[in-house]
């Protein structure tokens, strides 16, 4: 600690510098996460929050619940597979709707019963009991979705009011209303008097008792080559558009996975070799090579562990806004997990640098040498 | 003048180093260089020798032989009574805090440490004594004249300051012999020839033995005796 503590007190603005680097890297790092979360949950969202343990689609929807359409046929079939305990219908459409006195696209999702693809759960009010109620999206209250608001669908004027608010569940980024299968009919025919009853997208499934949501979906889809049933997991992830999100992140994140680890260790290897001839006096004298090791790693743990903290201090504030239609939150167990991986990535990069301390001849001392590459 | 905080464990009837038929050679690809050959020197305990010998005669192998820097190839090497010719690396590096001090010629301060860090460093990375080891560092700096300029990084002392620097921390360890490689080569006549009494007075007030390499002839009269290197062959 002695030399360690020294030597970063003596040359701040090096130090400084790195921590600087290093928190600009970790900000970038957890406000992308948060942005990389926030755009997955204002797009999956309704699926990964609803309640429904298994969706059922029709293969041609391509696991995309607006392009799924269950005919009677599909519908029976599904239903009748020994395995389900509970089943009920689920629609899905867009419609323009006058929200706080501006047109806005809105989603309404409507479902048959409370368990059955109602959200998982209410942060305020209570689930719609009757005709013209609905569910809205927690962070869309600002919007004027907030509990007693209400919208008019256009055209046809049918009015929704917010009775309840849950949190995470809008779909494809758009401001997301659940409400009862029967709403969402007489929505589909308010903008369309003209139209049938339209065709459920989707069937939620739970369980017959002893029956796992894996089980059921192999047995579902076994028992009609239309059906294409996954547990709610899968449904929220295989949804068209996700895995390349989630691909495209990971790649920016590999390459921030490389470039801390490179930016820290090669400001270590810099200043082990411009300080060469100070590790080799210090060998030659009888310094130990493992505690000039010691020492350039509790450097390497304190760079690190005050580079984080500035950037997790500069990414708090900016965590809980909201970037246009996707709110953003603080993702405290990101946070801690990518804090380990910085930090062993950080120890990892600077054993290049160690290598070179415990390479040091303390015979150099005596000609000027310095630090042997 | 000795160190009332720590034990003078050399007996001055006893030899600080002894130096029995040294060799040491190097493998340079498919030729064997001879650097000290059959080597053999005696230092008392508070004796004063200056080695003198053209560049590339062998006087810095024969110090980093005799400070634990480097070991022989043959012969056998005795330092405070403690014979360390077969001595591990790890032994030697504890054998270097413990029992030698050094003044090198290249470089000899840690330049982000202040002076009394540098005296400090020493006990820092080894035993870590602690309040005895800064007694010990503001006594020294203080016989050394250099209590005033205790705080100053090496870039803020003079040449002379820095080399009274390098000494106090030579003798920080309380060694049984210090080895001081070319001390004055980068001052002119007049600092070199005081750090030189500087380095006389010291060693004859603590009654340490030391070793002066230096090809600069107007030095040497500091020493007791004059030993001669050439082609790794001593003449003492």
């Amino acid at each position: 600690m002695f030399l360690a503590l020294r030597e970063m007190r003596r040359t701040k603005a090096r130090f400084g510098l790195v921590v600087a680097a290093v928190a600009l890297l970790v900000f970038l790092i957890f406000i992308q996460l948060t942005l990389q979360n926030g755009l997955l949950t204002a797009f999956v969202g309704a699926i990964r929050n609803q309640s429904a343990p298994v969706l059922v689609y029709s293969v041609d929807g391509r696991r995309n619940l607006q392009g799924s359409v269950i005919t009677p046929p599909l519908e029976a079939a599904i239903t009748a597979v020994p395995e389900v305990g509970r089943a009920g219908r689920i629609g899905e459409g867009t419609f323009t709707a006058t929200v706080d006195g501006d047109l806005a696209d809105v989603a309404l999702v409507g479902y048959e019963a409370e368990g059955l693809g109602s959200p998982t759960a209410l942060t305020a009010g209570r689930f719609p009991e009757r005709d013209g109620e609905v569910v809205a999206n927690e962070a869309d209250a600002d919007l004027g979705l907030g509990l007693g608001d209400t919208v008019a669908l256009e055209p046809g004027g049918l009015e929704l009011t917010v009775v309840g608010q849950a949190e995470d569940i809008n779909l494809q980024v758009t401001p997301t209303l659940f409400t009862t299968y029967d709403t969402y009919v007489a929505a589909v025919r308010s903008v369309n008097p003209d139209a049938r009853d339209p065709l459920p997208n989707a069937i939620a499934l739970t369980p017959a008792e002893g029956v796992t949501p894996d089980q059921l979906s192999a047995a579902v889809n076994a028992a009609d080559p239309e059906a294409d049933a996954l547990p709610r997991a899968a449904a929220a992830d295989e949804t068209p558009g996700v895995a390349q999100v989630r691909q495209s992140f990971q790649v920016i994140f590999l390459l921030y996975a490389l470039v801390v680890p490179l930016v820290t260790g090669l400001f270590f290897l810099i200043i082990t070799f411009q300080k060469a001839n100070a590790l080799t006096l210090l060998r030659a004298v009888g310094a130990p090579a493992r505690r000039l090791v010691a020492a350039l790693l509790v450097q390497v743990v304190i760079v690190m562990a005050a580079g984080i903290a500035l950037g997790t201090a500069l990414y708090a504030p900016l965590s809980v806004q909201r970037v246009g239609s996707i709110p953003l939150r603080f993702e405290t167990r990101a946070v801690v997990v990518w804090t380990v991986v910085l930090m062993l990535l950080g120890v990892l990069s600077s054993l290049f640098s160690a290598r070179r301390v415990l390479r040091i001849d303390p015979v150099e001392a005596t000609t000027g040498a310095g630090v042997q590459v | 003048m000795s160190d009332p905080t720590t034990d003078d464990t050399t007996d001055p009837a006893e030899p600080s180093l002894v130096l029995e038929d040294v060799r040491k050679v190097y493998r340079m690809g498919d030729s064997d260089v001879v650097a000290l050959d059959h080597a053999t020197l005696e230092v008392a305990g508070d004796e004063i020798v200056a080695l003198v010998g053209p560049s590339g005669s062998g006087k810095t192998t024969l110090c980093s032989i005799a400070g634990g820097i480097l070991s022989p190839t043959e012969g056998r090497v005795v330092v405070g009574g403690e014979e360390i010719s077969d001595y591990s690396p790890k032994q030697l590096t504890t054998f270097r805090q413990d029992k030698v001090g050094f003044v090198f010629q290249a470089v000899n301060l840690v330049p982000f440490l202040t002076a009394r860090e540098n005296l400090l460093v020493v006990d820092e990375l080894g035993r870590r004594r602690g309040a005895p080891a800064r007694q010990r560092a503001d006594q020294l700096l203080e016989e050394l004249g250099l209590s005033a300029r205790a705080k100053n990084l090496p870039g803020q002392l003079s040449g002379g300051e820095r080399q009274r620097v390098a000494i106090g921390r030579a003798l920080m360890n309380d060694p049984a012999l210090v080895l001081f490689d070319e001390p004055t080569s980068a001052l002119d006549t007049k600092l070199g020839e005081a750090v030189m009494e500087l380095i006389q007075t010291e060693m004859k007030s603590r009654g340490i033995a030391a070793i002066v390499v230096t090809h600069d002839e107007r030095m040497v009269h500091y020493a007791d005796r004059v030993a001669h290197i050439l082609d790794g062959r001593l003449r003492a």
